[in-house]
């Protein structure tokens, strides 16, 4: 029994000390509550609107929430009218207590027993706080155009909201997805419209569709509820194209390989070239394996050829180079210093010179000649190219008033002290240039153009000629190298040197030469001509690459020239000798010179046989 | 954030374009007169061309002031004084103007009525803007962007004026109106507390766009009226 009662009254003890506890623990947590922080308010048509606000923490104690607002201009305060409308924590304007363009200063209290707290007062004004509600009755169709589906939208604006007076404005977004995409909407903007088409639809897909509006001042409303439509299939157009396209291509595809294999072969050696082994054209391996090397070589032999007969002769080109020196070293002129410089070379080198360098280029002639008249030809040289570019008439005019020679050399050139006459130096003037174009395409030729290879060449001067334009000569002069050659012609010939033409090629290949001997008298120049030296002059180039050689006269100026080249006047053949060639009907259109058979080679002339090749074609 | 963005960049492309046809317009010349027997050197609008133009007008003008007044919130107000605009006690200076508070009231006013509201919210604040102006490039730290749109607002506004004006003569059949009236509702409702020029102006651009929003409401308001055609509904 004592112990029931002790029991009893620890019992009685613990409860009253877990009371107790339990008491302080409560009287611990009782505070005044939390400030109440206000979320938003909003109105759905600008005539009524709703404010929401979050507790803090009530301190323990039951707590109350009060809203209190007010107008802007006015010390009144108003509690609010509705707290049960809208819901838990929130505040509900009527249409009565809305006032538009009005500012609402709203607070909320907080009170319970212990103390109260005031939320942050905000200040609002109705018409920039609407959020309107969904747009309803959204309905969604499926429609045809053409064949191809397309989806009508439409819907309705909010009941509430007072779009018919044009109180509120009200804009439209609807937005579209696939069902099996997520999140993966497609956005279209309606403006003020309240329907929509929507295009470009998936055959057989099922698309969900939701549209929400905004005032034109305001925030967006939620997302109306969701609309399901499927799209039928609509196969038959899309997909029956691209079989089409689909056979097509294979059709081609077949033909293009069926052209492959026909030409498989060729397409082979095209893409793929065989490489080539080495092989001699008319040679035959086998022939060669067999070991008859007379059939093998036979092959090889081209026919015909050296040319055997005679006739080829005139058909190869044989260039006779004669250079004319005449007594008077002043009458040396060089174009260029080159040939200054093959002057000095040529006395150490013994080969000659392709270039259509003057006679001092080669060995065997001129060389004490060249030596002797270097410082002549250097001024003279000079005062040439100066002539040259003031041209053809000062030089005319140095004529007179030196004696010296200024014009270009020539194997001719009619030069002043040989000469009084007026005529004559004009027409010698004529002479040099023309001289010096010998070897330069011959301006009264027809066909010639390019420069003739190096050569000595002579030509016939016509009156006609004189009237050729001094300029284009004097262009063409400086142009020319193988001026150079006349130049040379100013070393004067001794009587040491010999000149020596080409006779003919003989059946062994060997070129014929005989001494030149002058013929065509005229060059007053030069009567220094020691005879029995025989020269051709090439009169030019024709377009065959051959050499047009003037016909021989016999001391007179007999040049069976065309006519270009000769004149009344008995042709102003200013050659310094004439060689006893045989002929061609067409008078100077020959170039080969078969000599007469007694005529014998001599070696002491100079012969370019190098230029027999070189001759210029058209 | 993302609906404010696309809605400030809509609104920027979408209301100048709009609103280009409608600058075009109000420089018409108003003192058109269409003689008897003389030929109308004027070119004719349409009444419901006019008021949509004056509708994009006004629209235009709410939403720059709206720009301006937000622009002037960020730089000049510190924000505890932003949400207590009542607290100091300035008033608007159009307060006195007898201007229904509420949509049923609203309704209940007649056309003419809203026209004459409208021009009469226009005309108050033509010269204020100007005081504000000038008070705005007073500031050493007014961005330009805030200086050109209140100057902007300020010419736009002597525009919707006119393009009222017209209204009124069109839909009215009503002379002009002077505009001499109005000028005497600053100077009564200057406040003597306002000593901080900063809160004036602030106080100034709020209650400009409150009214700038009021004039394209009544507008709106108007249009819908005119005819059931304009699919209000």
């Amino acid at each position: 029994m004592g112990c029931g009662a002790m029991m009893k009254s620890v019992m009685e003890v613990l409860l009253l000390l877990m009371l107790f506890f339990t008491a302080h623990a409560k009287e611990k947590s009782y505070s005044p509550p939390e400030k109440p922080t206000q979320t938003r308010c909003r109105s759905p048509e600008k005539e009524t609107f709703t404010c929401w606000w979050e507790p803090g923490s009530d301190g323990g104690l039951p707590t109350t929430y009060a809203l209190y607002y007010r107008k802007e201009n006015s010390e009144t305060v108003y509690e609010c009218p509705d707290y049960h409308t809208a819901g838990e924590n929130s505040c509900f304007f009527n249409k009565n207590d809305t006032s538009i363009w009005v500012n609402y200063n709203i607070s909320v209290v907080a009170t319970n027993a212990l103390g109260r707290a005031f939320s942050d007062p905000v200040d609002i004004d109705v018409v920039y706080i609407v959020e309107p509600n969904p747009p309803e009755k959204l309905t969604v169709a499926v429609m045809e155009d053409k064949g191809w589906p397309f989806l009508l939208v439409s819907w309705e604006p909010p009941h509430k909201a007072d779009t018919r007076s044009g109180w509120i404005t009200l804009i439209y977004e609807l937005r579209v997805r696939l069902e099996e995409e997520e999140d993966d909407w497609e956005m279209h903007h309606a403006g003020q419209q309240k329907m929509f088409n929507i295009f470009s639809l998936r055959s057989g897909g099922e698309y969900l569709v939701e549209v929400r509006c905004k005032p034109d001042h305001g925030f967006w409303s939620e997302w109306s509820s969701t609309s399901y439509v499927k799209v039928p299939d609509y196969f038959h157009r899309e997909k029956s194209m691209w079989i089409l396209v689909a056979v097509f291509s294979a059709f081609i595809f077949l033909i293009l390989t069926w052209l492959l294999h026909m030409n498989s072969h060729s397409l082979k050696h095209c893409i793929l070239p065989p490489v080539p082994g080495p092989k001699i054209k008319g040679f035959d391996n086998k022939l060669l394996k067999n070991g008859n090397s007379d059939e093998i070589f036979s092959a090889l032999v081209v026919p015909n050829f050296p040319p055997a007969s005679s006739s080829k002769y005139e058909e190869m080109l044989v260039e006779y180079l004669e250079v004319y020196v005449p007594e008077e070293p002043e009458l040396m002129l060089e174009e260029s210093k080159d040939l200054l410089d093959g002057c000095h070379k040529s006395e150490n080198s013994r080969s000659d010179s392709d270039s259509g360098r003057g006679s001092c280029d080669s060995h065997t002639l001129l060389m004490d000649k060249c030596g002797e008249t270097k410082e002549e030809e250097r001024q003279t040289n000079r005062e040439s190219s100066l002539m040259e570019t003031q041209g053809w008439k000062e030089e005319a005019i140095n004529h007179d008033t030196s004696g010296k020679v200024k014009t270009w050399p020539s194997v001719y050139s009619p030069l002043p002290q040989y000469g009084s006459n007026p005529l004559d130096k004009q027409s010698s003037l004529e002479t040099a240039k023309q001289h010096s174009l010998s070897t330069s395409p011959f301006l009264t030729q027809p066909g010639t153009k390019d420069a003739l290879g190096p050569s000595y060449t002579d030509f016939c001067l016509s009156n006609k000629e004189n009237h050729l334009h001094p300029q284009t000569l004097a262009h063409r002069e400086l142009q020319t190298r193988s001026d150079v050659n006349i130049s040379n012609i100013g070393c004067k010939r001794s009587s040491a040197t010999e000149y020596v033409e080409v006779q003919r090629v003989n059946k062994e290949d060997m070129v014929l030469l005989q001494p030149v001997v002058s013929r065509c008298g005229h060059i007053e120049g030069f009567p220094n001509l020691p005879k029995g030296e025989d020269y051709s002059k090439v009169k030019g180039v024709d377009c065959d690459n051959r050499l047009l050689l003037q016909r021989e006269g016999t001391g007179e100026d007999v040049c069976p020239c065309v006519d270009q080249e000769t004149n009344g006047e008995g042709g102003n053949c200013y050659t310094s000798s004439t060689v006893s060639t045989t002929q061609k009907p067409t008078a100077c259109m020959y170039t080969a010179m078969p000599l007469q058979e007694e005529t014998a080679l001599t070696l002491n002339g100079y012969v370019d046989t190098a230029t027999m090749g070189n001759l210029p074609s058209c | 954030m993302n609906r404010m963005n696309k809605m400030t960049v809509m609104q920027s492309i979408v209301w100048p374009l709009l609103l280009w046809p409608c600058l075009q317009t109000v420089s018409i010349p108003l003192d058109c007169r269409e003689d008897q027997g003389g030929v109308n050197r004027c070119p004719s609008i349409s009444q419901e061309k006019l008021l949509d133009r004056v509708i994009q007008h006004a629209e235009l003008i709410y939403r720059v002031s709206e720009e301006s007044c937000s622009l002037f919130e960020e730089m000049f107000i510190p924000f505890e004084l932003q949400l207590q605009r009542n607290q100091a006690g300035y008033a608007c200076i159009t307060k006195a103007l007898p201007i229904p508070s509420s949509r049923s009231e609203i309704q209940q006013i007649s056309d003419k009525w809203l026209l004459h509201s409208v021009l009469m919210l226009v005309q108050s604040w033509i010269e204020p803007l100007v005081y504000l102006q000038t008070s705005l490039n007073l500031y050493d730290a007014a961005p330009d962007t805030l200086l050109n749109k209140t100057k902007w607002v300020s010419e736009k506004l002597i525009s919707l004026e006119q393009g009222v004006v017209v209204l009124i003569k069109k839909m009215l059949d009503e002379g002009l109106l002077t505009t001499n009236s109005e000028q005497g509702l600053f100077h009564n409702n200057a406040q003597p507390e306002m000593l901080e020029s900063v809160m004036r102006d602030y106080t100034s651009l709020s209650c400009f766009k409150k009214d700038a929003h009021k004039m394209e409401t009544f507008l709106k308001l108007l249009k819908c009226r005119q005819t059931d055609k304009y699919n209000c509904a």
